[in-house]
């Protein structure tokens, strides 16, 4: 295994039932200007359709395009798949992973955060509004699509626009009540969903945030990403369920740097996450673990300590549906969190066994 | 001028209702010419007489309708299951009774791999491990970091949906009380066992091991070595149910097959799992391949996978699920896929065999199968539930009337048994598992298998199984559905054939099939039904060639 250190590669999964949308939304984001060299995890490598303009090489697995993406078949084994894109050189920043129609996405994503080379950035999940219903109501189907939609971080719905009007409303209910804390995208018409691409997989740094949501957001008051308490604001609640102009979907705020945190209280956060965040991480000081990365992503999250060799704290970058981020309550909840202890000294929150690993034990 | 060679037996097990019992088979061009006693054989002209079998008990070369190649890749890392098993290479390993002899046994390896030179943190790696015989005692890493503080250890389950690590493992793979996901055993305080469950809590050892415990299984070299596995069971025909017929795959089976001294007749089943190759390339492949078979090398199966594992809760069941309340499982394929492939593979003309677990997923073969019918009548198609563990006597009905298969996962019984009837089905479906007498009621035509190497390559045994319905704490589990030792015997040959669409050329001693035999030194018509499992095999004969078995002396 290589000796040095790399930043972990933040890894999506696409989810959802077939005909749900996923080959069109990748092949969507294959066509992005790449701020990160992606690689694209796919089932049906046939499928994927692309601007030829774009690809650079391809064969029976394969293809590499101009804009640094490359996009292969995850073949018989996924595990292998991905071990060949670790180890690849250089290797991607981002990977996405495109679940089976019959897949459970989130089960895929627990990968992400048992290995340490990987981070999760979440989980999509697509529906498709004119047959998710019936798919619900299938005796052989119901718990395979439950279990997809619940998995997501954010659920995209597509063609809403097939559906009469009172059946997007009695759909909206449906998903209110089956997932009542799940952000929700509906998808408008022939939108290309490129831009949330990158979003999506370009929160990297403060800077680059910051940047997104002076760029997208538009109504003109002043930006000051390094203060004090970022600057989430709303245009007004966006009611669930209508169609929302991509290039302003979503909405991210910034938690400065500086601040020593209490694990503990960290911890406590993960399990409680105020309704709305999509996704949270960032690089942090803390009172137990030293400097840890504390990432977050739809439901659950969790907190590491920093690879070695990573030694600066960023604050956090939290993003969520543009007019549901809970910037107040995550001032609030963060600001409960700094740690109370006047001292460096830290209870250990790991017991030391006959401890020949290579990584220290943060202090 | 082809010469003939008869072979003299104590007795020969004939599988032919209409001959049951010989004394001697005469074999010409490596097929059978005749069938008797001496008298019979001089009909045909001179011949030579071997007697080397004279003491023993032949019966047609076994039949293993549902195994993988990759048994023959696992031995080239340490055995430490708890029953004895013959490796390829003749040497018998003993079985590891306690954890401690598991630890003795990866202390040595451990050793071996010092001595050899090794990198200090090069892994270890072992399999076979199956924790249920160990009671409720789990293995921890307090009992793998007794091998090494230093090297990583890696055991793999037998069911290869779990393993159990040393310290050492989880520290150079980055497994940390921290990672909090599904699949990680853990201590009470929090910290892991060392034990990791299912893809995502075993994905970083695969990674920090190279994924080694996959790739086995497709080499010469390995191939081999299924071959001698089979050899020790007294197989002379045998299944590989997972196989991409890519070129890579062909060109070794194509060799290793046209070896004289090959000891087993291959055949593969093309598995459509990769999104490379879509339903016009596969069955592309499969012509192609048809072609390009010889007489150990048969092509022309499809294996599709409908859902999981009962044991590892993803076979999908009906109601009432399962008995501890687990969440239903998994569909490999949505339904309505599954329904597209098998009725374009048997539109095509070939033999789809069903990896179908839970009995929703048997419920979904059935009608799969009964709409390619209903589109596309057959005749004679062959269509084969493979595992199938749950169906029912509806189910069973079903299949007879719709003129499909069953190979039956017998072996179940003896090691997931208890584990079944406590925490899976329940006693009501425990009881009718892998309900070998009902197919029998229902004329359905049954093969029963190993999955090796899931569960050990050994006909015998999974006729035991079938017969004594054993579990390994010595329970019955379902007397009703016990066969008779007769009909188990004919599963593990004819039975076996017929699924494989060999049956004219293999399964019974008979004039105009392959002299294939397997040399028995008892007669397992005659010993105590609890004894089966337990009736030696001396040797194998194909195509008319002896062939010594591998024991480590013949080998030296």
């Amino acid at each position: 295994m290589s000796g040095a250190v790399l930043a972990p590669i933040g890894v999506t999964v696409i989810g959802g039932f077939l005909g749900a949308g996923k080959t069109t939304l990748l092949n969507q984001w294959l066509a992005q200007p790449q701020a990160r060299r992606l690689a694209v995890l796919v089932n049906d490598f046939g499928a994927v359709n692309v601007d030829q303009a774009l690809v650079l090489s391809q064969d029976a697995r394969s293809l590499a395009l101009s804009n640094g993406c490359v996009c292969c078949s995850i073949g018989d084994d996924l595990g292998t798949a991905l071990i060949g894109l670790i180890e690849s050189d250089p290797p991607p920043e981002r990977i996405v992973i495109e679940a089976s129609g019959v897949a459970d996405p989130g089960r895929i994503a627990q990968v992400a955060l048992a290995d340490p080379a990987l981070r999760l950035d979440g989980v999509l999940v697509l529906a498709d509004a004119s047959a998710v219903g019936e798919q619900l109501d299938d005796p052989l189907l119901h718990d395979t699509v439950l279990r997809q939609l619940r998995a997501a971080d954010l659920l995209l719905l597509n063609r809403a626009e097939d559906l009469p009007a009172h059946g997007r409303s009695a759909l909206h209910r449906r998903l209110d009540d089956l997932l009542p804390h799940t952000p929700m995208l509906v998808v408008s018409p022939g939108a290309d969903t490129g831009a949330l691409a990158s979003t999506w997989l370009g929160q990297g740094g403060v800077h680059a945030a910051a940047r997104h949501a002076e760029s997208s957001c538009g109504c003109g008051h002043d930006d000051e990403p390094t203060s004090g308490h970022g600057h989430g604001h709303s245009h007004g609640p966006a009611s669930r369920g209508e169609p929302v102009d991509h290039r302003e979907v979503f909405e991210t705020w910034h938690r400065p740097p500086g601040a020593v945190y209490s694990v503990a209280a960290l911890r406590a956060l993960l399990r409680q996450m105020p309704a709305g965040v999509v996704r949270l991480k960032g690089l942090i000081a803390t009172d137990a673990l030293g400097l840890a990365e504390l990432q977050f992503a739809g439901r659950r999250g969790s907190l590491r300590p920093a690879q070695p060799g990573v030694t600066t704290d960023t604050g956090l970058v939290v993003i969520g549906l543009r007019g549901q981020l809970p910037a107040a309550a995550l001032a609030e909840a963060l600001s409960q969190a700094e740690s109370t202890m006047t001292d460096g000294a830290a209870p250990a929150t790991r017991t030391t066994t006959a401890n020949t690993g290579s990584q220290a034990v943060a202090g | 001028m082809s010469t003939i060679t008869v072979f003299q037996a104590r007795k020969i097990l004939t599988m032919n209702p209409a001959q049951p019992e010989a004394t001697h088979v005469a074999v010409r061009e490596g097929r059978i010419l005749a069938v008797g006693d001496l008298a019979r054989m001089a009909t045909w002209g001179e011949y030579t007489l071997d007697t080397r079998y004279a003491d023993a008990v032949l019966m047609p070369g076994l039949v293993e309708g549902h195994s993988h190649l990759m048994a023959g890749g696992l031995w080239q890392f340490s055995y430490c299951g708890f029953h004895a098993r013959t490796a390829p290479d003749g040497r018998v390993w003993p079985g590891c009774r306690s954890f401690d002899e598991v630890v003795e046994r990866l202390v040595a390896q451990d050793a071996q791999m010092s001595a050899a030179g090794a990198e200090p943190t090069a892994p270890l790696l072992a399999w076979g491990f199956d924790p249920i015989f160990f009671g409720t005692e789990r293995m921890t890493v307090h009992h793998l970091d007794r091998v090494s503080l230093r090297r990583p250890v890696v055991v793999l389950h037998a069911s290869q949906h779990l393993m159990n690590v040393n310290s050492a493992a989880l520290a150079a793979a980055g497994i940390t009380r921290d990672t909090d996901i599904e699949g990680i055993a853990r201590f009470d305080d929090g910290e892991p066992s060392g034990e990791l469950q299912e893809f995502a809590a075993m994905f970083p050892i695969t990674r920090l091991v190279g994924n080694v415990f996959r790739i086995t299984g497709a080499s010469p070299a390995a191939l081999r070595n299924f071959g001698r596995i089979a050899q020790l069971a007294g197989v002379t025909t045998a299944t590989d149910l997972v196989n991409d017929l890519s070129d890579h795959n062909h060109a070794g089976l194509s060799e290793v097959t046209a070896e004289a001294d090959f000891p087993v007749r291959l055949v593969p089943a093309f598995v459509s799992m990769d999104g490379s190759l879509n339903l016009d390339q596969s069955v592309a492949r499969l012509r192609e391949r048809q072609a390009q078979g010889n007489d150990k090398l048969h092509y022309g199966l499809v294996k599709l996978v409908a859902d999981g594992s009962i044991q590892g809760f993803t076979a999908r069941l009906r109601w009432p699920g399962y008995h501890n309340g687990a969440p239903n499982g998994i569909w490999i394929h949505a339904p309505a896929v599954l329904k597209s492939m098998v009725e374009r593979f048997h539109r095509e003309g070939f033999g789809i065999h069903i990896h179908t677990n839970g009995d929703e997923a048997t419920e979904l073969a059935l009608d799969a199968v009964q709409a390619a019918l209903e589109a596309h009548p057959r005749a004679d198609h062959r269509h084969t539930l493979q595992h199938c563990q749950m169906a029912n006597d509806a189910q069973f009905h079903r299949m007879a009337r719709l003129g499909m298969c069953v190979n039956l996962f017998a072996n179940h019984i003896y090691y997931w048994g208890e584990a079944h009837l406590a925490q899976t089905m329940g006693p009501d479906r425990a009881m009718r598992m892998d309900a070998c007498a009902n197919a029998l009621r229902r004329q359905v035509p049954l093969a029963i298998h190993s999955d090796a190497p899931i569960t050990p390559l050994a006909p015998l045994f999974t006729a035991w199984c079938a017969v004594n319905r054993l579990t390994s704490a010595g329970r019955v589990l379902g007397e009703s559905e016990c066969i008779a030792v007769a009909d188990a015997l004919y599963a593990i040959t004819m039975g076996a054939a017929f699924t494989l669409r060999m049956d004219d050329r293999i399964g019974s001693i008979e004039i105009g099939k392959f002299a294939d035999f397997c040399v028995l030194g008892d007669d397992p018509s005659t010993v105590a039904p609890e004894a089966l499992k337990d009736v030696p095999v001396l040797g194998t004969v194909i195509g008319g060639r002896p062939l010594p078995l591998p024991t480590a002396a013949a080998l030296a």
